[in-house]
């Protein structure tokens, strides 16, 4: 759909503009952080562990050194006392957890294949790499930890000398703070399962997976003596980086800009966290007083961020006989790896993975408990559905093994159970503020005709076709509160952003935060369009620049539809209140901000159109001309604005899918994918279409292709993408995505922050689709990645093949 | 270190280049060229780098610059003339990239293929696609915008 004219301007919120993004991305015009090139810019290539546990005897690089080209050499024991670990306060959640002490390069001993224990800086890239191979070090093996569970016994090998157990962090979610509390909700959970008619009972294992963006990380600093450090970081959270660069290089904090380029080739969560690498980047360039930069290979990307999930979780759901849904127990473990990542530590992922459990269902009781282990394998990051993909495979797995059991529709059961009405506490006080779960699901159904399909499935099997339908459900996080923010990253959750109008009538929009593909850009100039009256080709957005932005603790977990988008709004919403106050003055009316119309590029005022003035005209009248104002009142047109929800908020969305599966291969093809999603008020519907169909792909990614396979000896064996199987574009359906939106009471448009927490239930509504296809043979798939030839084991092992 | 001769985007360069150098790096960092993105380990899975040698569509970090001694090269950058393409406007129309690291290898990619088959089948696009890699945009509104640039032209 083209742009639509100015006449529609009123109309800007819910239009399928194209991106004001696109244009450059087209041309291939963006600038990514790898594009950048300052004048004498050195490269850096860092040296990695080859070993997933070993002591560092010594290390020795004169040889790399003395390549020509080289500049410098660091290593642990260089800069060990050069600046500080980076367990500092601001990087640290208000979690009680065994936090790992660690500097930026590996000091002592490596605790993962792939950790950074030297880096080369030298002229050009080549050379770099070539003198990388040239640094020696002497590595003594040492035992390594793997599996989670092995982790936690006693007299494992520790990972961090320092912990007394490989327990990062272990938590209760129910029952209430004391542990006599929970102890006591415990024993009634008990009973319910004492007396319950149906029990379902299994181990769920989702392996080791996640994101990987397109553009992996890089880092560019500058130094100069009088400005101090400049660092351009593909990050979603400037901000938190400028913080952390200061408190770990102990720079005065006026002396540090972080910047987040403006085109970011994806993050999806990978670059949230505040990464060693950056210190060693903005080190080196300080120490050397030259420019530095460092773009991460795929090859170390793969070996260091994008992996999460990998958890085991023992389930059990008691039921009655008619599909009432009565409690929920579950202990899960947690495979950290080495949690040596800023703000997140590993374990804040499957910390809110427990926490969003219980998913949009009316539990009587919960009791759900999750330990969390140290590993010999990469950190867990933060990788989109952070934290709860395993759990939700896990529950909505279990739903439909109830439905199973009792012989009844597992989309009925689910309908049956969910939360009829809003707000509501989850069993693990997940605040759910508003929705209707119910039409969302009624929606759902309302596309698909069960009865048909059951009937199709029927005559199939007869011919030993075997089609199946699945569902899956999802309340997600809509942006996160204060209320859960601080307590979980130790950080603020509103919203903020500044807008300033200039005299010709154009806005310009300054946010703390950094996307990296969610176009921001132009979501952004329609809420601004439509609150103004004006063209989004006339509003302007500058993100990333921790210089001229309010703070924001980043582009993270959907927070631009609620919070940021919410705190533009406000701040627009002063400005109009201060230019109608000033027309009102000048038209000599007594009238408020209520009573103009802020329509194609006019304000008129209601009571008498030819009261009217072009938004230009107003703007430029209290900018430039700021004499014969109303008493009190100055000049000037800009201001920041914050936004915060008093409680988290939410959006939920519902999947249909309907598979064949080849019982003789166990290959299955996606013959339909349906959603139905409550995404609150839509800015722009391309976007929102495009968040639905990227997230949902990444879900079946996740489930069916992707694994990071660590060998005995914790070698990572998925480096490149030959080893690490993304979904094609020949992988994967066209999707059916519907809507049942209710708007959000408490952002000033309505809108949700939609995206990230998607992913969750793809897993789930994708297996249960090939349990139900396969229900003769009497199979429940209860790991994952889900691929045929595991499909083809359980059919010959069910003996009814 | 060896001299090489190549056309780009209709200019011509003489450039010295080590015999070791990728073409993507010869591209990206000698020519300043850096709309053709690299996004795997150089092992040609990812296509961001995707370019057109002598029209064809090949990946440029599978290729060391001395090979493309004596042949024409069109980069992203080289793609449209004073407008858009048919197939860059219905990406933009379509919504078909979000953070838009890999879109210039897919037009790249999509460019030649349309040329090749003017009126593909949805199932034709996804297979030719299948040597380039998106993250964000889950496929579909790629397919939709090649759909509607083979029909509109």
């Amino acid at each position: 759909m083209a742009s639509k004219p100015i006449e529609d301007s009123a109309d800007w919120l819910g239009t399928r503009l194209p991106r004001k993004e696109d244009l450059r991305l087209v041309t291939g015009g963006g600038k990514f952080l790898s594009d950048m090139v300052v004048p004498g810019m050195l490269h850096a290539v860092f040296v990695r562990s080859e070993h997933a546990h070993a002591r560092i005897k010594g290390i020795d690089k004169s040889e790399a050194e003395a390549m020509p080209g080289v500049v410098a050499v660091y290593t642990g024991a260089d800069t060990e006392h050069a600046f500080k670990s980076l367990d500092q306060p601001v990087l640290i959640p208000n979690l009680d957890a065994q936090y790992p002490k660690y500097h930026a390069l590996a000091v002592g001993k490596v605790r993962y294949h792939g950790e950074p224990v030297a880096v080369v800086i030298a002229r050009d890239k080549y050379t770099a790499e070539d003198a990388a191979e040239l640094v020696d070090v002497d590595y003594e093996e040492l035992p390594v930890v793997l599996d989670a569970e092995a982790a936690l016994e006693d007299g494992a090998t520790l990972v961090h000398e320092d912990a007394t157990s490989n327990e990062m962090f272990a938590m209760t979610f129910t029952g209430g703070e004391t542990p006599e509390e929970q102890a006591a909700n415990d024993a009634e959970v008990e009973k319910i399962f004492a007396s319950a008619d149906v029990v379902v009972s299994e181990r769920f294992r989702v392996h080791r997976t996640g994101v990987t963006p397109m553009e992996p990380r890089g880092v560019l600093c500058e130094w100069n003596d009088s400005d101090g450090l400049t660092a351009y970081i593909t990050t979603q959270r400037p901000h938190i980086d400028r913080l952390a660069i200061v408190d770990v290089l102990d720079l005065p904090a006026e002396k540090v800009r972080v910047v987040a380029p403006r085109d970011m080739g994806g993050g999806f969560g990978i670059k949230a966290p505040f990464y060693r690498e950056n210190i060693v980047i903005a080190y080196a360039a300080k120490d050397l007083g030259r420019p530095v930069r460092w773009v991460e290979s795929r090859y170390e990307a793969q070996m260091n961020i994008g992996q999460e999930r990998d958890q085991v979780n023992d389930m059990e759901v008691a039921a009655t006989k008619d599909g009432e849904l009565l409690a929920v127990r579950n202990r899960g473990v947690a495979n950290n790896g080495v949690g040596c990542i800023g703000v997140y530590w590993g374990f804040v992922m499957p910390f809110l993975g427990a926490v969003e459990l219980p998913n949009a269902y009316t539990w009587h009781r919960g009791d759900v408990k999750l330990r969390v282990a140290s590993t010999n394998k990469a950190s867990l990051t933060p990788s989109r559905a952070f934290g709860h993909f395993p759990t939700r495979f896990a529950l909505e797995r279990s739903i439909d093994m109830v439905a199973h059991k009792i012989g009844m529709e597992p989309c009925e059961l689910r309908r049956k159970n969910l939360i009829p009405q809003l707000p509501y506490t989850s069993v693990t006080g997940e605040y759910y503020d508003s929705g209707d779960f119910i039409g969302v699901w009624d929606n759902l159904m309302a596309q698909i005709d069960l009865e048909a399909f059951r009937k199709e499935q029927a005559e199939a099997r007869k011919e030993g076709r075997y089609l199946g339908i699945g569902f899956g459900c999802g309340v997600e996080l809509s942006g996160v509160a204060s209320e859960l923010m601080v307590p979980m990253e130790n950080q603020p959750g509103y919203g903020a952003a500044s807008v300033r109008i200039e005299p010709r009538g154009k806005v310009f929009v300054f946010g703390g935060d950094a996307p990296s593909g969610q176009g921001h850009e132009t979501t952004t100039a329609q809420a601004v369009a439509s609150i103004f009256g004006i063209d989004p080709e006339d509003v302007v957005v500058t993100t990333g620049d921790t210089t001229t932005t309010p703070f924001g603790s980043g582009s993270i977990g959907a927070r631009n539809g609620s919070y940021y988008v919410s705190a533009v709004a406000k701040a627009c919403e002063e400005l109009k209140d201060k230019i109608t106050r000033i027309l009102a003055h000048d038209f000599e009316i007594e009238a408020h901000k209520q009573h103009f119309d802020f329509k194609n590029g006019e304000i008129v005022y209601q009571g008498d159109p030819t009261k009217r003035k072009g938004f230009r005209d107003a703007v430029e009248r209290i900018i430039m001309w700021p004499i014969n104002l109303p008493e009190g009142d100055v000049g000037g047109l800009e201001t920041t604005a914050f936004f915060e929800a008093d409680k988290p908020m939410i959006c939920f969305n519902a999947d249909c899918c309907i598979v064949e599966v080849n019982a003789e291969t166990g290959a299955f093809h996606i013959k339909r994918w349906v959603t139905s999603e409550d995404v609150g008020n839509v800015i722009n519907p391309n976007i929102v279409d495009g968040q639905m169909h990227g997230a949902i792909v990444q879900g079946l990614s996740n489930t069916v292709f992707e694994e990071y396979i660590y060998d005995e000896q914790g070698q990572q064996m998925s480096a490149d993408f030959e080893h690490y199987k993304i979904a094609t574009a020949a992988d994967v359906p066209d999707f059916e995505v519907t809507y049942a939106p209710t708007p959000c009471p408490h952002t000033p448009l309505g809108t949700r922050g939609i995206g990230e927490g998607r992913p969750s239930s793809i897993p789930g509504a994708l297996t249960n689709a090939v349990c139900d296809a396969l229900l003769p043979f009497g199979i429940e798939i209860t790991e994952l990645p889900m691929r045929p030839h595991n499909i083809w084991r359980k059919i010959r092992e069910s003996g009814k093949a | 270190m060896p001299t090489i001769k190549v056309t780009v985007n209709g200019e011509s360069y003489e450039e010295t280049v080590p015999e070791r150098m990728l073409l993507s790096d010869f591209l990206r960092e000698q020519l300043a060229l850096t709309g053709t993105h690299i996004g795997c380990t150089y092992e040609g899975v990812c296509g961001a780098c995707t370019i057109h040698l002598d029209g064809e569509a090949v990946k440029s970090c599978l290729m060391l610059a001395v090979q493309a001694d004596g042949h024409a090269i069109t980069t992203i950058e080289g793609l449209r003339g004073d407008e858009l393409t048919l197939l860059q406007a219905a990406f933009k129309e379509n919504h078909a990239l979000q953070c838009g690291f890999c879109t210039p290898g897919i037009l790249m990619n999509m460019a030649e293929f349309l040329e090749k088959n003017p009126n593909p089948t949805d199932e034709e696009i996804r297979h030719g696609l299948v040597g380039n890699l998106c993250r964000c945009t889950g496929y579909a509104h790629i397919v939709k915008a090649v759909r509607e640039a083979a029909k509109s032209a």
